[in-house]
Parts: C-alpha cells; structure tokens; sequence
C-alpha cells in the first residue's frame, strides 16, 4: 500500500491557525498533509492546483475562512466558486475529483481540521497514485 | 444564396450611415474579414465558411475609437460581442449590428445552442431555426472515469502547443496569458504534460466561452476542445445560472461575490 501525499493550502488567518490548535491541542491526525500557508484561500488558483497534482500531490486541500469571516471580506466567495468547477473540469478530465477538497476550517477548530485530514487521508488512499493517473 | 441578395441590400444602406461594415469577402479561394467602405466592394461579400469578426472588430475600434462601425455577426459572434462589451473588450454603444441566420446545414456542421443572434439586433437576414445539440457532448457523457482520462490523454498527446486555441479565441485577450508563464506550462515541452495547459485553458473559459467553435476549427491537431468546453458552459449553467453571452446585464460568475443568504 502507497502512503498518500497531500498539500493543504491553508489560508493564513483561519485555516493555518485552526491546524496549529489541533498541534498544540495534542490532536492526532494523520502525517500525510503537507501545510503550506497562503494569503487567502482566494489566492489558491487553478493553476495552482493542476500545478500540485502534476507534481505529484494525490490530494490537494484547500482551507479558508467560514463565509462571513474572510479577512479580505470575499477572498473565500471566489473559492468557494472556483472549486466547485475545477472539480467538475477534473472529473471531465478523467480525474477523480474527491482529490479535491475545500473546507472553511476557522482558528478554533483544531478538531474539525485534524477530523478533516484524517477523512481525506482515507478518502485518496483508496485511490490510485496520481502519478499512475497523470502518467 | 437567399440571403446574400438581403444581405448586400442592407449593408448598402447601413453604408449611408456608417464609415464601415466589418463582413467577409471572397479571398485567396476562402474568406477574410474586410471592412466595406462603399458600394461598390460589395461584390465580394461573402457568408460562409464562418470566420471570428468580434476581434477584428475590435482592433479596429481601438484604431479608430470614433468610427461609426457595423458588423454583420451570426449568432456565435453576437455571443462573443456581449462576453466581450462585459469585459471592456468592445463599446457596443457605437456599433450596429447587421444579424445573420445559420442555415439548418451551417447549424448542423458547428453543432450551435443558438445559430442566430436576437439581442443586439432585431434584423436578422435568413430563417431562424432551432439549436442543434451536440451530440458529442452526450456521447461524452456516457464515458467512464477511465474512458475520459484515456480519450483526453490520447486528444492531448497530439497537441503541438501552437497557441491557435488561445489565438482564435474571442475571448481570449489578456495581455499576459497564463499558458505562457513557465511557472504554470513548462517551457519547451511538446506536447505539455497532462494536465497543464489544456485545463489550465479550460478553467479560463468559465463563463467566458460562447460556443463559437473558432478553438477547434483553427486547432491543427483535430483536438474536439469544443466538446471540453461545451461540458464546461452545460456546468457554469447549471451552477451560477449563468448563460454566456445570452444577456447584457448578467455579470459574470467568477469575478462576483456570492450572494450570501440572509
């Protein structure tokens, strides 16, 4: 069985501080996300993301900020449109979309983010490797 | 030829009023975009193959911003006209434009959702028929998940990255394009690897593509994009409401925030 690589691109003001809490909350979730924080949950663009999958990522999460809660006011409304069809291009495309995730994970939700992981972890490792896929 | 007749009838007289009417005429054994300035020239006027006007169109007005201009589109250029005009590519305000109907066989080759225009105008040369459905896209539909990854895959080997996608594009128009940052699309790779480019190009086409076919027509290596994009606009549809180019007012998608609900 192939150990899963995911990237969470956690916005900087919600979701990174939410995965430190789970850190520091001693809350054990899986070490198969790799964090790398961004600006906004805006700034993850679809390039990026296709970027990440050719790479090499098998799963890429993308955190940003409950509607309402954005630090740039609407960073995350764009995201939360952007994402949607993105997964419907990958799924056109022949790739799985649930390799695609978009959570609003707040500062004070170490569990729910280290719950998250831990669902998505199980949720790519029952798919191939993307560099099977991607070929 | 019915409607060539009606056509030159009208463009004659919009030429009492204007400086220009941007059309086809018979070229070099095909067709050109030619902007007719008098009478005369309209000899040469031609309708078919099909040829993207709204860029022309807008080179010109951006040469000639005071021009009194008139462009005689189909149904997939006024589609291209409207997504252009929200995004400040074109300034409908001074331009007339002259409709021209698809026949059921022009109709039938492109497939179009809408071989006509009707909302730029209400003159319309030639007999309004129905849209025709693309039946690629259901066939497509069919596929499994293993079936379109091979079937892409396969379509986008065969890319030779000659940009005439990007290049024919109506909509395409900004100054720096994403599929030429080597950050995004490796440099010097022939064909790019799966799956740059060709998703990067079709995340850019939400709520942007109208339809018009002009990718696929002008690809070399016979890549159906049309059918990708048609899925994609069959999405954007479906998700936002959004109809592209069918409405002047809608704004598109993307660059909006959600309506949050009260």
């Amino acid at each position: 069985m192939y150990e899963p690589r995911i990237i969470g691109y956690l916005c900087t003001y919600c979701s990174y501080p939410g995965a430190d809490l789970a850190g520091i909350s001693r809350i054990k979730y899986p070490p198969n996300i790799d964090i790398i924080r961004v600006l906004c949950s805006g700034r993850v663009s679809p390039e990026l993301i296709l970027r990440t999958f050719r790479e090499g990522a098998d799963g890429v999460l993308v955190g940003g900020c409950h509607f309402g809660d954005c630090h740039f006011i609407n960073g995350n409304h764009r995201t939360a449109k952007r994402i949607p069809i993105l997964k419907k291009i990958l799924e056109y495309a022949g790739i799985e979309p649930q390799r695609l995730r978009l959570e609003w994970i707040s500062a004070s939700e170490g569990e729910r983010f280290a719950e998250v992981v831990e669902e998505f972890t199980e949720t790519i490792r029952g798919l191939p490797p993307i560099r099977e896929v991607l070929g | 030829m019915k409607r060539l007749e009606p056509l030159k009838k009208v463009v004659a007289e919009a030429l009492g009023e204007l400086d220009g009417v941007l059309a086809l005429r018979n070229a070099w054994g095909g067709v050109a975009p030619h902007l007719f300035c008098r009478e005369g020239e309209l000899d040469g006027l031609a309708l078919w193959p099909k040829y993207p006007l709204p860029r022309t169109l807008q080179l010109i007005q951006k040469a000639h911003p005071e021009s009194r201009l008139g462009i005689v589109a189909r149904g997939c250029e006024e589609r291209g006209l409207i997504e252009m005009a929200k995004r400040n590519q074109i300034d409908l305000e001074g331009i007339r434009v002259i409709g021209l109907a698809c026949t059921a066989e022009e109709a039938r080759i492109c497939p179009c959702p809408k071989p006509y225009p009707s909302i730029l105008t209400h003159m319309v040369i030639g007999e309004r028929i129905e849209p025709v459905a693309d039946e690629l896209v259901e066939e497509f539909l069919a596929k499994s998940s293993e079936e379109r990854l091979e079937f892409w895959k396969r379509q986008f080997s065969k890319c030779i990255k000659c940009y005439a996608c990007r290049t024919a594009c109506p909509q395409c128009f900004c100054p720096e394009c994403t599929l030429e940052d080597a950050l995004w699309v490796e440099i010097g790779r022939i064909p790019p690897p799966f799956p740059s480019f060709h998703l990067v190009r079709a995340m850019h086409t939400v709520g942007k593509c109208v339809g018009c076919r002009e990718c696929e027509l002008s690809c070399p290596a016979d890549i159906p994009l049309a059918t990708l994009y048609a899925l994609i606009r069959r999405e954007v549809e479906e998700m936002f409401g959004y109809e592209t180019g069918g409405d002047l007012e809608a704004q598109p998608p993307l660059v909006l925030p959600m309506e949050l609900e009260s």
